[in-house]
């Protein structure tokens, strides 16, 4: 009897440790592929160099660290671990190439767990090109995985429950905190408070990081937003503006704060590339970009392909740990490990809890939900596609001349044709595009192969090889 | 060679640690870490010069937005905050191989 593939699982964040972890304990081995050094995806990875003691870091976030570390070593001799790898794309049926410091080489599958995460919206403005303007992620894993500031004197702008949280993160490692800007209204979360009250305890740690701010001084401002980044070679200020209930800023009542970084964070977008690449059945979602579609397995429109975590839907690290463990009890069923029966009991509780999660979510996704007022702030020659600077002066032409879906959009401007695959730029032109009225058939950005760059020399010489 | 000065750790230095070269300056950098926390460390904000001349800093920090790229051991096009620093490790900002040899 030849034993059967592992399964194997891209991405060791939450929800792809646990699926590692549960397949372990349901006796089945697995490969997991990271693009990182260590487990813990951006949220749990934790400092990448020794330190001491973590000032800056709350003790719920190191339990959860730690958590997700002993359930991983608990089952490690189940699990092969890639770090620093990444997976190029789709090889033949049922393998995936990968690069490994400039090695290729491939691996093959039985079933293939993507938990690939998220990566964040972006919101073109003014100014935001200039060195000092990060993501709010971006920032957080500096602060978290680096050990290290990315400025002396910082705000924060966006919208949602990273924003304190970051906040908190920032003052504690001797950062001056100048403001945190919530894009929407105060009466807006009022409205959610019974959603919220699904997850007491997350609830009460927020409002302990609103207090937390208060106690330091650091000022939380409900309905504003930003407008501009400005400075010469580096960022040096910015202008915030009141928002309306759409977002809009008030541009009379502009402020301008004196700044060397900013963390922007305008909410996330599923990473869907490597399930497209696979050809998984996708659909748009006004909350986190295009998702697969699954069963209530993870399972997707492909036969042995199951998509858990944010890669999925914005749930956040809890719900993923759970998405995880229900794909990895599927395959256990489908392996024979356990009978459906004993899946069915398995999952049944799993499902539960993250029904809550979703309830609770929904009352942040409404408070959050991303308001058309911000694809007013590019002006005429503001970037949006970063890699071919093309301007939001040329988008406009360009749906004025009849682009109607992305492609044609593409075709006119460049957008989404440079290193980073139009990561930073669709979000913006599918907004875009669905506010001149187009909303059906526009399509996205189609991931190419290799989802990563490497060298022309290497696939050439593993061709020779082979 | 001129040596630069860490300014933004928020944890001293502990561990494993060696010299790598940031444009020509000596800077001590630890086991582990990426190159983009060394750069920030050391309070470089202005990282790559991209393909149409534009000067830009990291912006997502997780190797999505290509916007942290690199000269890192004579390989241009290197996303800082996806290179683990290695010794000896020689880098260069601000460096395009379009704006320094042309197409060849
Ligand atoms: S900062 Fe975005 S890829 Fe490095």
């Amino acid at each position: 009897m030849t034993t059967p593939h592992p399964v194997v699982i891209v991405g060791a964040g939450p929800s792809g440790t646990a699926a590692a972890a549960q397949l372990g304990k349901l006796g089945i081995n697995s490969v997991v592929v990271e693009e990182a050094s260590k487990i813990g995806g951006v949220i749990y990875r934790g400092p990448l160099r020794d330190s001491d003691d973590l000032p800056h870091l709350d003790d719920n976030l190191k339990r959860a660290m730690d958590a997700l570390r002993t359930r991983y070593s608990a089952q490690q001799h189940h699990i092969e671990f890639l770090t620093q790898t990444r997976v190029l794309g789709p090889e033949g049926q049922n393998k995936l190439l990968l690069n490994k410091e400039n090695t290729l080489s491939s691996i093959e599958y039985q079933e293939l767990i993507l938990a690939t995460g998220c990566h964040e919206r972006s919101v073109p403005f003014p100014g935001w090109q200039l060195p000092g303007v990060m993501l709010l992620g971006g920032v957080q894993l500096q602060i978290k995985s680096g050990l290290v500031k990315p400025g002396t004197r910082m705000a924060l702008v966006g919208t949602g429950p990273l924003l304190p949280l970051v906040a908190c993160q920032l003052h504690k490692a001797g950062v001056d905190v100048a403001g945190v800007y919530e894009a929407s209204q105060f009466n807006k979360l009022a409205k959610e408070a019974i959603a919220l009250l699904n997850k007491p305890k997350l609830t009460l740690s927020g409002l302990s990081m609103m207090a937390y701010l208060k106690k330091h001084d650091i000022p939380f401002y409900y309905g504003w937003g930003i407008v501009q980044a400005q400075g010469n070679e580096t960022l040096q200020r910015m202008a915030v503006a009141p928002y309306n209930e759409c977002w809009q800023a008030n541009l009379k009542h502009t402020k301008t704060i004196d700044v060397d970084a900013i963390g922007v964070g305008y909410g996330f977008v599923s990473r869907s590339q490597l399930a497209m690449l696979l050809g998984a059945k996708h659909q748009y979602s006004q909350v986190c970009g295009y998702v697969p579609t699954l069963d209530q397995w993870q399972k997707s429109s492909l036969e042995n392909t199951y998509i858990v975590g944010d890669a999925n839907g914005l749930l956040g690290a809890d719900a993923a740990i759970f998405e995880g463990q229900i794909a990895a009890i599927h395959i256990a069923q489908k392996r024979n490990k356990i009978s459906p029966k004993e899946a069915e009991q398995l999952a049944g509780k799993v499902h539960r809890k993250l029904e809550r999660i979703k309830r609770f979510r929904c009352g942040f996704d409404r408070f959050s939900a991303r308001q058309f007022g911000l694809l007013e702030l590019p002006k005429e020659d503001t970037v949006v596609c970063r890699c071919e600077q093309a301007t939001r002066g040329q988008i406009d032409q360009a749906i004025e001349q009849g682009a109607k879906d992305i492609t044609s959009l593409k075709m006119r401007t460049r957008i989404g044709m440079g290193d980073c695959q139009g990561k930073t730029c669709t979000s913006y032109a599918i907004d875009r595009l669905h506010h001149a009225g187009f909303i059906d058939n526009i399509g996205t950005v189609k991931p190419r192969f290799p989802l990563d760059p490497i060298p022309f020399t290497l696939l050439e010489d593993t061709h020779e090889a082979l | 060679m001129k040596s630069l000065k860490r300014t933004k750790d928020i944890t001293p230095i502990l561990g494993a640690s060696f010299n790598i070269t940031i444009n020509n300056q000596q800077v001590r950098a630890a086991a582990g870490e990426t190159l983009l926390s060394v750069l920030l460390a050391t309070d470089h904000k202005r990282i790559m010069n991209n393909d149409h001349h534009r000067h830009c800093g990291a912006y997502c920090g997780m190797g999505v937005c290509h916007c942290c790229q690199v000269k890192v051991n004579d390989q241009f096009k290197q996303r800082a905050c996806q290179t683990l620093v290695q010794p000896n490790m020689t880098v260069e900002t601000l460096s395009n191989r379009f704006c320094e040899e042309g197409i060849k």
